[in-house]
């Protein structure tokens, strides 16, 4: 007669507590994170209030790209053109029709998820480069659009948000407001990036970016997951392009359509480390940050030095700082220059 | 284990952030902006990005300004002479970083702000501005719509943006024998070529000529061809580009190519600058341009002289001849000097006030504000390049050469 | 209909220089699977140097391009040789990155060194035009134009027929086989890099004939590279050469028919609409799209 073996209950639990501890790590650090953002906002004078909600801003962006171009492997390269469509929309919706920001902010993300979709569907049938040019044209074309619409949008002369008087729907956020608005869009931006990264639904962006045909060979539909990664990172950066659109108050296409709002993005993915969570979290705080810093203390120079950082940190680190300390510590090798040699020609 | 450090000290970081943070942060600087002895003023440039020419000759309209002010010991506030202390920030052409340096500039306690260069630039700034209760005088942002939007903390030393083009259509109705029939505008679509282009073509109709339809191009282009084309069949004989160096640069050469001859061009921004004349060579032979400022204008103030001594001044210190924009750029510094010294004080509530009654030669011209914050006291010079050289021609007060019509030949 | 002609004739004028800024920039892209974000600076620095040429020596620019070519071929090989080559086997984009960081010291290094002054080279025949009936056709453009044709020829017979251009194409498309032959690839990938930098900087003399440069203009001649390499197609040399003369075409026509402010907007709609229809642009080769996963 087969027994049953008794197993050791006392191993099994404590096996399952610490690996369902690992799982929720990241989530009470982001939270432990987002306290410490909370707080921060008590020690800073109002300018930096404004300086560390441009950072935050960046995250959002980061973040979401990351779902395209890191997980997805789809490098967008107009993805500024969501920020611009939410930033535009939100300024006609308010001017114009005299929509409180609230209900425009929500509207924009929708209207720029939808374009998303709309352009996501010829587009992603292109593969590498040519599918970073086709959204590039989307963005410069959307762009000089934007420009020639002069009754609606104002074109080259710009278009203010009325945040004064009587046309004025929503009060002016200030500095204090704005800091906790774009806080809680980089939140929101990392809390979906988590969850796409753990489910089903972020594995397969994966197994997209790794071998498409082998995906689609296992019965995941890439077209409707592309589109839908493609939308919900349109979504994010049209939230972000409303709220931008709100702070500046006077918006112009050129920099609301800015190709180096796009560059900018994919250098602090690319730097903390693309595919991953952390990365461009991390990439987006440290690139932003060092750029305010040798703006303000370098003022003849700073493009300069902060051309050289990047160079130097690309040549070092070329898979991006978190997939380096990740693949560093499983085998431990930690010589950058070792590092520089695995992918010098 | 090493993350588990790692996520320790994390967590310490945070919970020291968020413990502070209950606290407050201090009192907030002092709103003086005298402090050891000088008086701050905020002044954010475009050092790099696409205006870095125009924002370094801004800066040095800045600088000299604090040369001669400090060379007569400073600024006169309440008896006690104050050392000028203006503190430059890149804003790399950007309107949102221009805005963001105004709030960095007000969180160190600096409330006289100069503006940067730009209509763009300027608007961003002007919004911030407001809302902080600073004081910020302009010498670089001229259209019109940034001071209809009800500011009351923006001045503006240099004449509007509808001037521009308007002086030259004066110029040349009052000037130009015999007196030509038809003007017709090619223009950058920017929002300030634009409100140029619309003041002009008012002025033009009121002075009873024909004004064609306008042509509009992108801004910064260097080809403007297809409008030159356009406009070829319909024989104008005045063309007015409203445009900056590159198309203004652009439409001469390109319509010696095109052999579309009007009797006479006229151009905003592009020909007083030295860069025009050099580039087009004998093209720019007798094109007319307006100016907010020429070594021929009227009027002296206590630390620049005359405008020739300005001239001689920036060509010491820079060794290149002045560009409106320097002196458009000493004249609003002029104004923040010669208001704190009026009000007595550097608090800014003192200065605005005192900004809004100031009446005043310069050598500069006249600085006045009316109501909105605009100088429309100080009308705009037309000049003329006549042997390469630029010269005066409108208004006949401080002509210094006759204008020559037609100017093609 | 003087009007369409006129239009034409400046369209197709205006495409052959734009076919020679973009030619390098397609070659490293084809060939190393290289974004160079720095060509434009390339182009500016090689406007520079002709105007130099031209301030202190007299040197026509037309002749003074082929020192621009000189200096911006030694700097484009020594790039790629001792920093490029660093990065190349990296993860995609990584390259991207790095000429990012090599356009923002080169922009700002131009903009310390020489000012931000707008200068142009001036020559006594740069304005005149040759007159067929009612259509003007300007002479500095022509020959600019003339020369652009002329050295794309000239480089797709270098590569086709000398043994260094065979060894370009050989590492472009297998350099792992290439290397087997015994062709030095960090030489040849600095080569064809340096052929690059060169063919930018001629093309920026041409530029500063025809009109006015400073430095911050080199980002929209980047981006003009991007639209008429991939418009035209990677893999096949006359791929720049078609690509610039169909944007060049599309702009002059589409300005002269429609507000003069819809010029840019067609040119991207026309980008579009053709990686739609045609993904590999118009006369590329589709093996060098499927390529494009490093």
């Amino acid at each position: 007669m087969p027994t049953r073996t008794q197993v050791p209950q006392k191993g099994v639990t404590s096996t399952v507590r610490r690996d369902q501890a690992r799982r929720l790590r990241p989530w009470a650090l982001g939270l432990v994170a987002l306290l410490a953002a909370l707080g921060l906002q008590g020690q800073l004078y109002s300018g930096q209030e404004r300086t560390v909600a441009t950072i935050f801003m960046f995250v959002a962006l980061a973040e979401a790209w990351n779902l395209i171009g890191g997980f997805a492997g789809y490098a967008s390269f107009g993805q500024v053109v969501f920020f611009g469509v939410g930033g535009y929309f939100t300024a006609v919706a308010m001017s114009h029709w005299h929509f409180s920001f609230w209900v425009s902010l929500l509207l924009s993300g929708v209207i720029a998820a939808l374009f998303a979709t709309l352009i996501g569907i010829p587009l992603l049938r292109l593969k590498g480069h040519y599918f970073a040019i086709a959204t590039l044209g989307v963005a410069e074309g959307m762009r000089e659009v934007v420009t020639n619409m002069t009754d609606l949008t104002g074109g080259g002369a710009g278009i203010t948000v009325p945040t004064v008087g009587n046309n004025a729907t929503t009060a002016y956020l200030g500095n204090d407001g704005f800091y906790l608005l774009f806080l809680g869009l980089a939140a929101l931006s990392v809390l979906i990036a988590g969850l796409v990264a753990r489910n089903k639904f972020g594995y397969a962006l994966r197994a997209i970016n790794q071998d498409e045909d082998a995906a689609a060979a296992l019965g995941i539909n890439t077209t409707r997951t592309k589109v839908l990664a493609f939308a919900l990172s349109g979504f994010i950066t049209g939230l972000v392009g409303a709220s931008y659109a709100f702070q500046q108050v006077t918006i112009f296409p050129e920099r609301l359509f800015d190709v180096d709002i796009t560059v900018l993005m994919i250098i602090m993915v690319v730097i903390g480390g693309s595919g991953t969570v952390l990365g461009p979290l991390l990439g987006a705080v440290a690139l932003q940050f060092l750029s305010e810093f040798l703006r303000q203390n370098f003022t003849n120079l700073h493009t300069f030095i902060l051309g050289a950082i990047i160079i130097v940190a690309v040549i070092l680190l070329p898979q991006g700082a978190v997939n380096y300390v990740r693949e560093a510590r499983r085998t431990k090798e930690y010589s950058l220059l070792a590092n520089v040699r695995k992918y010098r020609l | 284990m090493r993350s588990r450090t790692l996520a320790a000290a994390a967590v310490i970081t945070a919970s020291s952030l968020v413990v502070a943070g209950c606290g407050s942060k201090g009192e907030a600087k002092s709103t003086s902006a005298v402090s050891s002895g000088t008086l701050a003023i905020g002044a954010s440039l475009s050092l790099t990005g696409q205006l870095a020419r125009e924002g370094q000759l801004t800066k040095e309209g800045y600088q000299l300004c604090q040369e001669k002010v400090n060379a007569k010991g400073g600024v006169d506030i309440g008896g006690k002479k104050t050392k000028l202390d203006i503190q430059y920030q890149d804003d790399t052409s950007k309107p949102d970083v221009a805005a963001q340096l105004v709030d960095q500039f007000n969180d160190k306690g600096i409330k006289l702000i100069l503006s940067s260069y730009g209509s763009a630039n300027t608007e961003a700034q002007a919004a911030v501005i407001e809302r902080n209760g600073q004081v910020m005088v302009d010498s670089a942002g001229a259209d019109n719509k940034i001071f209809s939007k009800g500011y009351k903390s923006t001045f503006a030393v240099l004449s509007p943006a509808t001037e521009y083009s308007s002086s030259i259509v004066k110029a040349i109705a009052e000037l130009a024998t015999p007196k030509p029939k038809s003007v017709v505008f090619l223009s950058a679509d920017d929002g300030f070529s634009k409100t140029v282009t619309e003041g002009g073509m008012k002025t033009a109709q009121d002075q009873g000529f024909t004004v064609l339809g306008p042509q509009y191009f992108p801004n910064g282009t260097s080809d403007v061809s297809s409008a030159l084309t356009k406009v070829k069949g319909e024989h104008p004989d005045v063309i007015i580009g409203s445009v900056h160096l590159v198309e203004g640069v652009a439409i001469i050469k390109q319509a010696k190519e095109l052999a579309v001859t009007p009797a006479g061009f006229g151009e905003t921004v592009a020909p007083p600058t030295p860069d025009f004349a050099k580039t087009l060579g004998t093209a720019a032979e007798n094109v007319l341009g307006s100016s907010q400022w020429t070594d021929a204008t009227k009027g002296t103030d206590k630390y620049f002289g005359s405008a020739k001594d300005y001239t001689k001044d920036i060509q010491a210190k820079f060794a290149h001849a002045p560009d409106y924009h320097n002196a458009e750029a000493s004249g609003a510094c002029l104004a923040l000097v010669l208001a704190a010294e009026k009000a007595g004080s550097s608090q800014p509530d003192a200065v605005r006030a005192a900004l809004r009654g100031l009446d005043t030669e310069s050598f500069f011209g006249k600085i006045k504000f009316d109501s909105t914050g605009q100088n429309i006291y100080k009308p705009m010079s037309v000049i003329q390049i006549q042997n390469g050289k630029v010269v005066t021609v409108w208004p006949t007060e401080s002509a210094e050469a006759k204008m020559v019509w037609p100017g093609t030949k | 209909m003087s009007g369409f002609l006129q239009a034409t004739v400046y369209g197709l004028l205006q495409g052959g220089l734009l076919a020679l800024v973009a030619v390098g920039f397609s070659l490293v892209w084809g060939v190393m699977n290289v974004v160079n974000l720095a060509h434009g600076g390339f182009v500016i620095l090689g406007a520079y140097v002709g105007w130099e040429m031209h301030q202190w020596f007299g040197l026509d620019p037309f002749l003074g391009m082929f020192v621009s070519a000189a200096v911006l071929f030694v700097f484009g090989y020594v790039l790629q040789r001792f920093l490029i080559n660093l990065v190349i086997n990296g993860p995609i984009f990584i390259t991207l990155l790095l000429t990012f960081g090599l356009e923002l010291m080169i922009v700002q290094g131009m903009n310390l060194v020489f000012s931000a002054d707008y200068r142009s080279i001036g020559t006594s025949y740069s304005s005149d035009s040759l007159a067929f009936g009612s259509v003007r056709v300007p002479l500095g453009r022509l020959l600019a134009f003339a020369l652009a044709v002329a050295i794309t020829v000239l480089l797709v017979a270098v590569v086709n027929r000398t043994r260094t251009g065979m060894s370009i194409l050989a590492t472009g498309m297998d350099r792992g086989a290439a290397r087997l032959m015994g062709i030095q690839a960090r030489h040849v990938y600095a080569l064809t890099f340096g052929i690059a930098a060169a063919l930018a900087g001629m093309a920026g003399a041409m530029i500063g004939t025809v009109g006015t440069f400073n430095p911050s203009a080199a980002a929209s001649f980047t981006l003009m590279s991007f639209v008429v390499a991939v418009l035209g197609g990677l893999g096949n040399m006359y791929g720049a050469l078609v690509g610039g003369l169909v944007i060049g075409l599309v702009q002059a026509w589409g300005g002269q028919y429609l507000p003069g402010t819809w010029v840019n907007a067609l040119a991207f709609l026309v980008l579009i609409v053709v990686l739609i229809f045609r993904p590999t642009g118009l006369v590329g080769r589709p093996y060098y799209a499927a390529r494009l996963e490093v």
